[in-house]
């Protein structure tokens, strides 16, 4: 913090990274290795709408009932960035993406590399980094 | 929408201000908007506050100082659009009968919390894995720039007409110098493309609003349309960057509202906490064909000389981004500028106003909230 709160009263954000409590992990979940490794989610048995998340009550998009669901890790990304800021514990550089999962939903995750990648690249999540989904670029 | 009317804006000096409560900042808006509609405190019939970060119970602090016990009072929290959903909320209120004279008040005080970014929230997916805001705003130019061949420079001319803009505003918290094209693509990288200068501020500030129904006073504005709409999904299916889609909705209901089509409006006040974030709305707001909002700074169209200013106030580039606070920062640049009182900000035609705010950040939503309201000289 800056010499201005120096001496005075300091509020606090949810998150352990920043010097608050932790809070119950909101990130899609990795599941399995190599050939079986899949992101595990939700898809609507109506609709076949696929969600990275769990615990929704219904589909977002029909009310039908979901289920769970393993989705592909690879897929071609949407976009891409790097972040040249400290972010959290995240030291700069690091390159974000959203990724849409082959059949599946848009997942956020980080590269590899750390550099921007062509929309409509193959991608492949290969693990993760304390927590993050990881992604490099498919051979 | 007939009969509502805007009675007076006021906001408090936008500027790192740790050293003061964030009530002062508040009083002081509102201060100065009950002067501008020329009302007592008493005639104030309930407080509608937008803010993000609060603290909890802020609206009740500021309520102390002002006398008004017992009036029903709201607070809201839609992201960067708190301050015109609370304003919203009011014009609604008014519309319906339910109170002839509401005080809108939007606050934040950013620096007590962070002392640079948005620490990014914790409890969301995308927040957890450290996408802070401007890389969300950075991985939808990318987006941009490789579909449809939008450049660096059309990027930084945002930043430039802004900053410029901002020259002029007293209230602005960056005032020191217009940079150039080459000087915004120059300063530090945060998220590539973005760059520096091409993101709002962290700023403490307060704006306040006084809607009310007609009584034929000279000074009020109409309130010709007011919408609020809530995110929706944004995923794999989608066709729009992140944040265009919350924008088009809103506006679709306000210009239908208010009777209007987009080349009908003089002078705008857009949500730019990104130069990215300028382009998509105007498109959003129909002021250009998707993939052709780029150009609208570049030529000129959206300086405070050209056909449509946008942001003469400097924007949130210029004047800084209390997340709550802006949206009232916004609605009372296009007062100013409406009434003709905008001083070396005035644009020259100044008959109807827009403004447009959206909040987001919810990972796998469009938006958390956009709020468009159309004003008019009556
Ligand atoms: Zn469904």
């Amino acid at each position: 913090m800056s010499e201005l709160g120096v001496g005075r009263p300091t509020k606090r954000r949810p998150g352990a990274a920043v010097g608050g409590l932790p809070v119950a992990d909101p990130r899609p979940v990795l599941d399995g290795a190599g050939a079986d490794a899949a992101v595990v989610g939700l898809r609507c048995t109506q609709c076949r709408y696929p969600v990275p998340q769990r615990r929704i009550p219904w589909c977002p998009v029909c009310y039908g009932s979901v289920a769970e669901a393993r989705f592909a890790t690879t897929g071609i990304a949407w976009s891409s960035t790097v972040v040249q800021i400290a972010v959290g514990g995240r030291k700069p550089p690091f390159a974000l993406a959203y990724l849409d999962l082959d059949d599946g939903p848009r997942v956020l995750v980080h590269l590899a590399e750390p550099a921007v990648v062509p929309i409509g690249t193959r991608l492949r999540i290969t693990g993760t980094d304390d927590g993050d989904l990881v992604a490099e670029v498919a051979a | 929408m007939t009969g509502v009317m805007l009675w007076g804006v006021g906001t408090s000096q936008y500027r790192l201000q740790p050293e003061k409560r964030v009530e002062e900042l508040a009083w002081t808006a509102i201060a100065e908007a009950v002067a501008d509609a020329g009302i007592q405190p008493w005639q104030i019939e309930a407080i509608v506050v937008g803010t993000v970060f609060g603290p909890p119970g802020v609206a009740t602090r500021v309520q102390r100082g002002l006398g008004l016990p017992g009036v029903p009072m709201w607070t809201v929290e839609n992201a960067c659009a708190s301050g015109t959903s609370a304003y919203h909320e009011a014009v609604e209120a008014v519309r319906r009968g339910r109170f002839g004279c509401v005080l809108v008040l939007g606050v934040d005080q950013m620096s007590t919390l962070f002392s640079g970014a948005i620490v990014p929230e914790a409890t969301d997916p995308e927040g957890a894995s450290s996408l802070p805001l401007p890389g969300l705003y950075a991985l939808q130019a990318q987006r941009y720039m490789q579909e449809f061949g939008v450049t660096p420079e059309q990027l930084a001319a945002i930043a430039v007409k802004n900053k410029r803009n901002g020259l002029d505003n007293p209230r602005a918290q960056l005032r020191d110098k217009a940079p150039t094209i080459e000087e915004v693509l120059s300063s530090r990288m945060i998220a590539e493309p973005l760059t520096f200068l091409q993101c709002c501020p962290t700023t403490d500030g307060a704006g306040a609003v006084i809607v009310g129904r007609e009584r034929n006073n000279p000074n009020d504005l109409r309130i010709e349309a007011s919408a609020m709409v809530s995110g929706a999904l944004w995923d794999h299916r989608s066709p729009d960057v992140w944040g265009y889609a919350s924008v088009a909705r809103a506006a679709e209901q306000a210009y239908e509202q208010a009777g209007r089509s987009p080349a009908e409006i003089d002078v705008l006040e857009v949500h730019d906490a990104f130069t990215i974030g300028e382009i998509i709305t105007l498109e959003a707001l129909g002021l250009a064909p998707r993939g052709k909002g780029a150009e609208l700074a570049p030529s000129g169209h959206t300086a405070r000389d050209g056909a449509q200013p946008v942001n003469p106030s400097g924007g949130l580039l210029s004047r800084g981004h209390p997340l709550g606070g802006t949206g009232t920062a916004q609605i009372a640049e296009i007062a100013w500028q409406l009434r003709g009182t905008a001083g070396a900000r005035q644009v020259a035609r100044h008959r109807v106003g827009l403004v447009e705010t959206m909040g987001g950040g919810a990972a796998g939503m469009d938006g958390n909230a956009c709020v468009v309201t159309i004003l008019s000289v009556p």
